[in-house]
């Protein structure tokens, strides 16, 4: 059952790969990507970069570079035509950016026989001439090791505040929230603290990020000053334990979502993550910080994956 | 505003050393709750989580307050027994304790019967009653950091009082410790312990 689920998950990112390269000129959307490889869109990206060591921004610009290399080999096009089929303003931006990954300018390596452009992808993805990419390997870390518990939560009633930028600036949404809590009496007993993020950071610009910080309690709380209150819904969650800096917590979900997900028998439902801190930043060294990922998750019925990969 | 962090700002406190140092520790203030139990059982993990309630409902009310904000300090234990017995040849149970956070002088009783009473209008943690703010003097000491499981202090305190011996001191029959990782989740043979055994010359 595990395997097939991984295969599934394999030939739909296939399938997405092949739909990149052939769009390569366009801006393709996040639904449009998504839906191609039948994956939710809700964590498309979690998965992608996790599976491939590559956001889809970063894929596309290095295959349009790729194909490039390609065209200076093969045709008699100008530099700055080339320039402009790879997306850059002009030639000299996008010779400064050829440079820096192939370490000679496009001129030279126009002229120089058997240039190579070198290979980055940790998936080991190239740009294929013949327009069909047939497989790729799925990144494996060597020190891949974690331990996920399979976790059903019932709903929990929380307050928040809601955060948009950078994950570091969140600590103005918890003071906001802890000090109208703690009046309240709403600090003591069993009270969680959990952060919901709604964006990759992989993905989303630091200044757009979305997060909201909470805090359980009781059913009968009553909304106060600027402090709302939602519920985070209960269900089946993967929970996976992060220690260290929460600057590093985004590594965790990669490999959360790019290799323990594909492996398992499980898909990411269309629910956001939640993370439980379990102790405190001001007086802990970020290193000791203690952090339990959940992550939504929805079985795979074992129907469906066969149907699928028909 | 800047924060206090009273476990920085007294670093001297808190030798964190591989071998028996002597130290002296001035009076302080203290978030205080007593009890008597195994450490790490029922009533003490209850004290325990009433007096972080009670310090972080203290410390996030006067800051709503604009009285100041603070770093949450380590927690701190002192262990003694009621009999005339060292405590390594008494029951756990029978282990008398007061659990301590370190807390800015500013800190006024009546912040802490304000919080006790918003906690308890929640009727969450009951035990909240029982802490106290109270002013503490450790004196002279004798400061080990003690790695691994809590069962396996002995061979640290052997060394404490084996230098004790050598610097002329007697040990008290208290014992103390300040808590530096966090037991839940650290694992034994990992736990950062600082032992502290206040001493009086002979």
């Amino acid at each position: 059952m595990r395997r097939v689920t991984q295969k599934s998950y394999r030939s739909r990112i296939v399938k997405t790969l092949n739909y990149i390269q052939t769009n390569l000129d366009y801006e393709l959307t996040l639904e449009e990507l998504a839906r191609e490889a039948s994956f939710s869109p809700f964590h498309f990206h979690r998965i992608f970069s996790g599976m491939l060591g590559e956001s889809v921004k970063e894929l596309v610009r290095r295959l349009r570079l790729e194909r490039s290399a390609i065209e200076l080999q093969t045709t008699a096009m100008s530099i700055l035509q080339i320039s402009i089929n790879a997306g850059y303003e002009s030639d000299m931006a996008f010779s400064r950016v050829f440079k820096s990954k192939v370490g000679i300018l496009p001129s030279e390596f126009r002229r120089t026989e058997n240039a190579r452009f070198p290979s980055s992808s940790k998936a080991c993805i190239r740009y294929v001439t013949s327009g069909h990419i047939s497989s790729f390997e799925p990144l494996q870390l060597k020190e891949y090791k974690m331990n996920v518990m399979i976790k059903d939560i019932n709903s929990m009633k929380v307050a928040y505040v809601s955060h948009q930028g950078p994950y570091q600036e969140c600590g103005q949404a918890w003071d906001k929230l802890c000090s109208s809590l703690a009046p309240e009496g709403l600090l003591g007993g069993e009270a969680k603290m959990l952060g919901v993020s709604y964006d990759d950071p992989d993905v989303i610009k630091a200044e757009d990020l979305r997060y909201d910080a909470c805090i359980t309690v009781p059913n009968d709380f009553q909304i106060m000053d600027d402090i709302k209150v939602q519920t985070i819904s209960g269900g089946q969650y993967a929970v996976t334990t992060h220690i260290g800096s929460y600057n590093d917590l985004s590594d965790t979900y990669r490999k959360f979502f790019g290799q323990w997900l594909p492996q398992s028998s499980y898909e990411s439902d269309d629910k956001p993550c939640f993370e439980v801190y379990l102790n405190d930043p001001e007086s802990t060294e970020p290193e000791d910080l203690v952090t339990d990922i959940y992550m939504p998750i929805i079985k795979v019925c074992q129907q469906n994956t066969a149907d699928k990969e028909n | 505003m800047t924060k206090i962090d009273l476990f920085k700002l007294n670093k001297s406190d808190y030798i964190a050393a591989k071998k028996p140092v002597l130290i002296d520790i001035k009076e302080a203030t203290y978030l205080v709750i007593n009890g008597q139990g195994s450490p790490g059982k029922e009533s003490f993990n209850d004290a325990v989580s009433a007096l972080y309630a009670m310090a972080y409902t203290v410390k996030m009310t006067r800051k709503k307050q604009n009285k100041g904000d603070y770093v949450i300090c380590k927690l701190e234990a002192r262990y003694w027994s009621e009999s005339a017995l060292p405590l390594n040849q008494i029951a756990q149970e029978q282990w008398s304790w007061q659990l301590m956070i370190r807390t800015p002088e500013h800190v006024e009783n009546s912040d802490i019967q304000q919080a006790a009473q918003a906690l308890l209008s929640k009727g969450k943690t009951v035990s909240v009653e029982n802490v106290s703010l109270c002013r503490h003097n450790f004196g002279r000491c004798i400061q080990m950091l003690h790695i691994g499981a809590f069962e396996e202090e002995k061979r640290t305190i052997e060394q404490m009082y084996a230098f004790a011996a050598t610097e002329k001191l007697t040990p008290s029959s208290e014992h103390c410790e300040i808590y530096i990782s966090d037991p839940r989740r650290v694992p034994p043979e990992r736990l950062k312990t600082i032992l502290r055994s206040p001493v009086t010359s002979t």
